[in-house]
């Protein structure tokens, strides 16, 4: 096996300096983000800091309660930051996305996990930063669902309305809304399905092969994990709509639109 | 009783907008009127069940409003809204969009040419809809609410877009159409015109202040 090489903190600063290239152009380019940068620069660097010490922690201290937390956080992270870009839902369908994104992120991760890589559910080194992967693609997955079919509801306001009018009930006329946003949802997780291994080498198959584990396995371990990635997106924004939208509709079949009183 | 249409009492909607108690006759041709912000297209919409009062009673044949599966309501009591909604396609593609939304089977290209002459669009049922004027997509609209036989038509604006000659004849038509048939109309309209020349029974809408709650 080969070594990974361990990055010295003087080594490491000077990744930095090309910071300084970034800030370059952007003056030039007169783009005003320059303190975005800094902040985020900085944001990055300090959450990932703090990330490496409670790991390191944990995985010194191996326990199946803070493993337990620690998945806990992200969900609640993943679930506070949904909401939170996906602004107007009613309180009943904020609890559907809610559950939607814990349960399809747990049961996927637990089939991971235990099912495919034949480990604890509770092992820190496989379970938190596989559940960080799951997570962060629901969540881009959930908001766009969320922002697609919010979004299109208010733009065909008309339709909806005049197709109420006609006597249509509002099952039939909110589930072709439902299923364009779940294809929206998915697109960018299948586009990227498409292109990985020619136009990218994935993040985590790279960590990998990084850090000395053969490519064959690295690879294993990156394609079990898109199917993963797509399953959950899949699961908890199909489970996210098509039990969110039925909250848009009362038992006077009336619709109340996204962000209605 | 039995000879009103709709009766409504102490109505409001959200506490904005308040109605004196009102009646609506079976069979006669109503207009209802009143400044804008006065509520009449707020109040067709509560007549079909898309917005439910939250104040007062409002009593249709009778029978307490609220007594009424909505969806069979909005079929009998069919509402023509302001904003004119078509999908892509020609006049036939229309008319099979909204059939497939009623679980209805297409009617014939005969019978749709009879609502599209009744509504004065002399065009054929293959015509493309994209490219028709604000006013042909309004009666083409109106066509194809019409051609569902409702037992109450209400209109709301029906001839915005047309030129008053043409909101003349489409009106007269459309009326005398739903006499032959017994559909009640109950039309809201800014034209005043329009209003003398077709109405039996007129509905003044007035701003009431919220007196009820």
């Amino acid at each position: 096996m080969r070594e990974v090489v361990e990055l010295g903190i003087i080594q490491f600063s000077a990744v930095y300096l090309l910071l300084i290239v970034v800030l370059a152009i952007m003056k030039h380019a007169k783009i005003n983000q320059t303190k975005l940068l800094i902040v985020a620069s900085f944001r990055m660097t300090i959450q990932l800091i703090l990330a490496g010490l409670v790991l390191t922690y944990i995985f010194d201290n191996q326990n199946p309660l803070f493993t337990t937390l620690y998945l806990l956080a992200m969900i609640g992270f993943t679930i506070k930051r949904t909401l939170g870009k996906s602004p107007g839902l009613n309180k009943q369908f904020r609890i559907i996305v809610a559950g939607s994104i814990a349960f399809s992120g747990l049961s996927t991760l637990a089939f991971f996990v235990v099912g495919i890589v034949g480990q604890n559910l509770f092992n820190p080194q496989y379970a938190i930063p596989i559940a960080g992967m799951i997570m962060g693609n629901t969540m881009t997955g959930v908001t766009l669902a969320l922002k697609s079919f919010s979004d299109s509801l208010k733009s065909q306001r008309a339709k909806i309305d005049s197709l109420l009018n006609l006597g249509a009930t509002p099952q039939k006329i909110l589930l072709p809304y439902v299923n364009n946003a779940l294809e929206t949802a998915l697109l960018p997780t299948l586009n990227s399905m498409v292109g990985m291994g020619i136009v990218s080498l994935p993040g985590m198959m790279t960590g990998q092969i990084l850090s000395g584990t053969l490519p064959m396995t690295a690879i294993m371990y990156q394609i079990a994990i898109m199917i993963v990635i797509c399953t959950t997106v899949c699961l908890s924004s199909f489970s996210s709509l098509h039990f969110g939208y039925q909250t848009l509709i009362n038992s006077r079949n009336q619709i109340k639109l996204i962000g209605e009183e | 009783m039995a000879d009103l249409l709709f009766k409504a009492q102490q109505l409001c909607f959200h506490d904005k907008i308040c109605f004196a108690d009102l009646e609506i006759p079976i069979g006669k041709t109503t207009f209802v009127t009143g400044p804008s912000g006065a509520g009449k297209s707020t109040l067709l919409r509560l007549l079909n069940g898309v917005l439910s009062p939250t104040h007062g009673q409002l009593f249709y044949l009778g029978r307490n409003l609220e007594d009424f599966d909505t969806i069979e309501l909005r079929k009998e009591v069919l509402l023509v809204s302001q904003s004119v909604f078509l999908f892509d396609g020609s006049i036939r593609d229309n008319f099979a969009a909204f059939y497939e939304h009623r679980e209805k089977s297409l009617p014939s290209d005969e019978k749709i040419k009879k609502f599209l002459s009744i509504c004065c669009l002399p065009f054929e049922t293959d015509a493309i809809t994209n490219t028709m004027s604000g006013g042909e997509k309004q009666r083409l609209y109106l066509a194809i609410f019409l051609s569902f036989h409702p037992a109450v038509l209400m209109l709301d604006e029906p001839t915005s877009a047309l030129d008053s000659e043409t909101a003349n004849r489409v009106m007269g038509n459309i009326i005398s159409y739903c006499r032959e048939e017994g559909i009640t109309v109950i039309a809201v309209s800014h034209d005043k015109a329009l209003t003398e020349k077709f109405s039996e029974n007129i509905l003044a809408l007035e701003r009431v202040e919220n007196n009820y709650a």
